[in-house]
């Protein structure tokens, strides 16, 4: 059926506009069965937007959007089979209870055809995420809402888990089970989205990252393809380096004398030469800090506040 | 005492010194009520005040004649219908007719006005977590409470004004204007006082509206079956109300009997009973939590029952509260059209005016022929199929918020398709429809049978019922189609077609409307079942809700899920 490394999410060229504001604008996204694929942006790039467009609730204006090889709008029912989806902003009906909530979609996912697998599955999520079924919808705070949303997805196996923002309201003993569900679900060979702006979570969890801005894909890889774009951060004591020995490094950039050591930025990929200029200087106290993501999505950022005013006219066109 | 507490918080002292005062609080809260309210006041103020100058006109024209006017009062004393839709005849003048035909029905929409005004400043606040905001400055508690009462004694000393100042436009008696005025802000006030109760009490602004309603409605029926009870005096166009109208506000504002008594201590009865909920309301503030209602909140299944395990299962657990409460309604409806029905019978058989009284039947949409009886209970089980019209419009209305909400998202990510999500809502919809209607055509067709008539009445109950479920499918049809198409307009439209649709079909021929004007509402068309029998507008009417649910389902495919 489908080979192992084929795409199951694949987007070209997306395109989607309300009234006059375009929310994607040629976004690229290809997501690798088997693996978790981040999706990184800041509030408003079209994170949700592309999901909703995933799911077949907003039909796209321009491009190309496939999940395991068929058309989302078309072909949602027999689609949403193979998904779970934990929504950005998780509504629950107001009177009825969270175990309500999870058995109606269980149900409506063809989950609990099993009924004593459901019901094992069901309560180890609920222990774990520590989840009182019990209270009326209106009743539970947003983490809540969000844990609801989550075991109602987890309870179900699903081949796709597409999770939008999943852990904005959970505190970090949670999100550390949420940690664990998704390297789960992972190992069982599920293909999960993970739209998120919280890096260290991407960091941990994610074997590629798309980040998009704008609702358009700035950069797109692996981790370590994308540690190659930026800039890793060198420091060393200051005490007994002649001045002029730093104009000769190679490549070292922002350089900077403080508090007693000197720091400059390198690019990732040219570390080698430096380091080696480094040994024969000498230098004590050296250390070499890798790029963050932090980084990388600052970068972006930065370009966003930067670019802020001419980007409008560029919507326009 | 002040050096003592001088001495002792020096610090405090200085903060209390330059926080704001109590009254400029009050000034504060005040304003942000009215800035809120502004345009929603503004439409319900001029909507009773145009209203009693309308009818106040149109009676006028149609009665200028004493003997008209002596004519149509014995008529409606003879007419247990009339006098339940109207009010407590106090002779045949002129000012006392218009008293007598329009202030009921504009002390039941003061009623709705305040009881919706009462909740939005109190429960939804609490609820939409707004009231923390508040209760989190020096206002606390308390404060934002007496704001919102003594804005709504302003407002409804606005409300007695206007409505005056309609009634005068049309050269009415400035004495009796003011006191029938008096009358309409009075019902509304005591009306406050039970919506703000039920707010205390109930602990979603949803379920305090729902019961406040219901409160106002169970007012104005009671005060109806009191002054259908009612007793003749005098000359035979006074009539002397029946214990339930003293149950009722409104019933006391009726006997204010404005233009002729003119008494003022009605309206009285009317602030006690304001100013004694309004005590019960502080009294319960001041002991509970801020956000807690008095009804505790359940807690749920841990486990979803077997019958929420689809659309339709959901949908119908959504809608079941609504459902249940129309139908009760519809039932207790049913019993007051049966009863009733066959005491007119008996009274009327041979009462000069019959044929008066057929025309005031035939103006409502029952048909004018056939066995009076059979006449009455259709002139109220078109009444009734109002509620089952309501009950349609709310099932589509859900569909609306289960989209704006969110909760829609939630479904349609897993495999169910939009249709038979749509279709679900319109289901329930359905059901309730029948529901309302067959509690309707059950209890009057059995209160008829119990109170003497032949069994036969039952058949027609049921007729009269299945000639209103077309009328109530319309509207579910053709809301379904624009919540597709137009999902925003949904909430608006739905309530106001509905309630446009009711005014002008049903009491349109009893305001002299023109028929083109009466035939834009579906309720005008409504099949005729007793006398010359007539199913066209019913067949018409199917037809267009089939039409309009299979674009739905058509449509629905095309159109993107929104959020907001």
């Amino acid at each position: 059926m489908i080979p192992l490394m084929d795409a199951v999410i694949d987007v070209s060229g997306l395109e989607k506009r309300f009234g006059r504001v375009r929310a994607l604008d040629g976004l690229d996204l290809s997501v690798t069965q088997g693996t978790v694929h981040g999706f990184l942006g800041p509030n408003g790039a079209g994170k949700s937007t592309t999901i909703r467009v995933l799911l077949g609730l907003a039909r796209p204006d321009g491009g190309r959007a496939e999940l395991f090889g068929r058309d989302p709008w078309k072909d949602a029912v027999d689609l949403h089979r193979r998904i779970a989806y934990v929504p950005g902003d998780v509504s629950l009906w107001p009177n009825l209870s969270g175990g309500e909530a999870i058995d109606l979609v269980a149900r409506l996912r063809g989950g609990t055809s099993d009924t004593s697998a459901y019901s094992a599955r069901r309560k180890r999520l609920l222990d774990v995420f520590q989840l009182d079924p019990a209270k009326k919808g209106r009743a539970y705070s947003k983490g809540n809402r969000q844990k609801v949303a989550l075991v109602a997805a987890f309870a179900t196996p699903a081949d796709l888990y597409i999770l939008d923002e999943p852990t904005s309201g959970l505190d970090p003993l949670m999100e550390a089970v949420f940690d664990s569900e998704i390297r789960r679900v992972a190992a069982e060979g599920a293909t999960v989205l993970l739209s998120s702006h919280i890096l260290s979570e991407v960091e941990q969890l994610c074997d590629r990252v798309t980040i998009i801005r704008s609702g358009r894909t700035v950069e797109t890889g692996t981790l370590d393809e994308l540690r190659h774009l930026t800039r890793t951060e060198v420091s060393f004591r200051a005490d007994g380096v002649p001045q002029d020995a730093l104009a000769q490094l190679p490549s070292a950039h922002d350089v900077d004398v403080r508090d007693g050591r000197i720091r400059f930025t390198a690019d990732s990929d040219a570390l080698a030469p430096v380091l080696a200029e480094l040994a024969r200087l000498d230098v004590q106290g050296l250390t070499v800090a890798p790029p963050s993501l932090e980084e990388l999505f600052l970068r972006h950022y930065g370009d966003d506040l930067t670019q802020a005013a001419p980007e409008p006219e560029e919507a326009r066109r | 005492m002040s050096t003592a507490t001088a001495r002792l918080e020096p610090a405090h002292a200085h903060v209390a010194a330059s926080g704001p005062s109590t009254s400029a609080i009050l000034r504060a809260l005040m304003r942000q009520r009215l800035r809120r309210d502004r345009w929603q006041l503004l439409i319900w103020l001029l909507s009773i005040a145009a209203l009693a100058a309308f009818s106040a006109a149109s009676v006028q024209q149609t009665y200028a004649s004493a003997v008209g006017r002596d004519q149509v009062i014995r008529l409606a004393i003879a007419d247990p219908t009339i006098l339940v839709l109207r009010g407590l005849p106090q002779g045949s003048t002129l000012p006392a007719l218009i008293f007598f035909e329009i202030f009921t029905f504009l002390a039941l929409l003061a009623g709705l006005m305040n009881t919706f005004l009462a909740v939005r400043h109190s429960r939804a606040e609490e609820d939409s977590g707004r009231a923390e905001l508040i209760v989190s400055t020096p206002a606390g508690r308390l404060l934002p409470t007496a704001a919102t009462v003594i804005y709504a004694v302003a407002v409804d000393v606005v409300l007695a004004i206007v409505t005056a100042l309609g009634f005068l436009s049309t050269g009415l008696p400035v004495a009796g204007s003011f006191v029938a005025g008096a009358a309409v802000g009075g019902a509304g006030l005591a009306f406050f006082g039970v919506g703000l109760l039920l707010a205390q009490v109930m602990s979603t602004s949803r379920g305090a509206n729902g019961y406040a309603s219901a409160v106002v409605l169970a007012a104005y029926l009671l005060r109806g079956i009191g002054d259908a009870m009612g007793t003749p005096f005098g000359d035979g166009t006074h009539l002397r109300a029946a214990w339930p109208s003293w149950l009722s506000p409104i019933g006391w504002g009726e006997q204010t009997a404005a233009y002729t008594a003119d008494s003022w201590w009605p309206i009285l009865l009317q602030v006690a009973l304001a100013a004694v909920l309004v005590v019960g309301v502080f009294a319960l503030q001041a002991a509970r939590d801020s956000g807690a209602g008095l009804v505790p909140e359940r807690a749920g299944r841990a486990t979803a029952s077997r019958s929420l395990s689809g659309t339709f299962g959901l949908a119908w657990r959504l809608q079941r509260p609504v459902v249940i409460g129309w139908t009760v309604g519809g039932a207790l409806g049913g019993l007051l059209a049966g009863a009733l029905g066959s005491a007119i019978n008996s009274q009327l058989a041979s009462d000069p005016n019959l044929a008066g009284i057929r025309e005031a039947m035939r103006r409502i949409g029952a048909g004018g022929s056939g066995p009076l009886t059979e006449l009455f209970i259709s002139a109220i089980l078109s009444i009734l199929g109002v509620l089952a019209a309501a009950c349609a419009v709310q099932s589509v209305i859900r569909l609306r918020q289960e989209e704006q909400s969110g909760t829609a998202e939630v479904l349609l990510a897993t495999p169910v398709s939009r249709i038979q999500w749509l279709f679900s809502y319109v289901g329930v919809g359905i059901v309730a429809v029948l529901a309302v209607l067959l509690a309707a055509a059950i209890t009057a067709g059995l209160s008829a049978v119990a109170a003497g008539e032949d069994t036969s009445m039952i058949g027609h109950a049921f007729a009269a019922a299945s000639a209103q479920a077309p009328v109530a499918l319309v509207y579910l049809g053709v809301l379904t189609l624009l919540f597709v198409l137009l999902p925003s307009w949904t909430v608006a439209v739905g309530w106001a077609v509905l309630g446009l649709g009711a005014f002008v079909g049903i009491f349109g021929g009893l305001i002299q409307l023109p028929d083109w004007i009466r035939h834009l509402s579906p309720f005008a068309d409504a099949p005729v079942v007793v006398g010359d029998v007539d199913w066209t507008g019913g067949y018409w009417m199917l037809g267009i809700t089939i039409a309009a649910l299979a674009a739905a389902a058509a449509l629905i495919r095309r159109r993107d899920f929104a959020i907001g």
